[in-house]
């Protein structure tokens, strides 16, 4: 069906699908990062993994710009989560990956402050979390 | 008006890498101009990027990605002709679209 949907694609129904899209407000508004990760992921089990890597600089010298990458040696994975602990706004990033993609994203995030940034990846029911410190030497303005 | 889409595809042995760069300012609604006042909340909230008019990846974004936003990712192999499409809409409702055809 969704096949259908984007072979006839038009900017007017790029509209309707992203209308139906999943973006969801309460994910990226303002909290703490407890009761938002509890929101996102209570009843799950979280399992402490090393098989998703992350890389990050120990030492962020502009927090407004920070270099991520996540990579696994896993085939596949649903969804990457991307969290900065101390952020206004906790969650950065959500990604769905087909299994067309290969497990490997880079992206640049904000901080604010030092604090772990922590990788919540999905496959199927299980999650599997790994986190880095990172210590800001300047909190952009009003970042995350 | 430019695209605000860069996509650049480089073809490797193991698999194609894609670098997207999209500009835009990624305000989270907590930073004040000159004259302090509060610029409202104005960043992309969602990316999608389509391999030949099938969704491969979505993201979700918010205002804690920064400013002009870059990502990389890589596709398995096999996709060579394809056309690959980025979209991404704001939360103001502005959006844009672009092409590539991989190498």
């Amino acid at each position: 069906m969704r096949n259908i949907a984007t072979l006839t694609a038009s900017a007017s129904l790029f509209h309707a699908k992203l209308a139906d899209a999943t973006w969801l407000a309460q994910h990226f508004s303002s909290s703490e990062f407890s009761t938002l990760f509890d929101q996102l992921f209570a009843g799950h089990t979280i399992i402490d993994s090393h098989e998703v890597n992350i890389s990050l600089p120990e030492i962020a010298e502009n927090g407004a710009v920070v270099p991520i990458t996540i990579s696994s040696s896993l085939d596949h994975i649903d969804k990457i989560y991307i969290l900065v602990e101390k952020n206004p706004t906790p969650l950065a990033c959500e990604f769905e990956l087909s299994k067309d993609v290969v497990v490997y994203i880079t992206a640049r995030i904000k901080m604010a402050e030092s604090c772990n940034v922590v990788i919540i990846a999905q496959q199927e029911d299980y999650l599997l979390r790994n986190q880095k410190w990172v210590t800001v030497m300047q909190g952009g303005c009003g970042t995350g | 008006m430019a695209s605000s889409i860069k996509i650049r595809s480089q073809q490797l042995d193991d698999y194609t890498e894609i670098k997207v760069l999209l500009s835009h300012p990624m305000e989270n609604g907590r930073n004040r101009d000159v004259n302090g006042i509060l610029i409202p909340a104005h960043f992309i909230q969602e990316m999608i990027i389509e391999l030949n008019n099938k969704t491969i990846i979505t993201a979700d974004l918010g205002g804690s990605v920064s400013k002009n936003p870059f990502f990389t990712f890589r596709l398995k192999n096999g996709n060579s002709g394809q056309p690959l499409t980025v979209r991404w809409i704001d939360n103001l409702g502005q959006s844009d679209s672009a092409e590539l055809i991989l190498e």
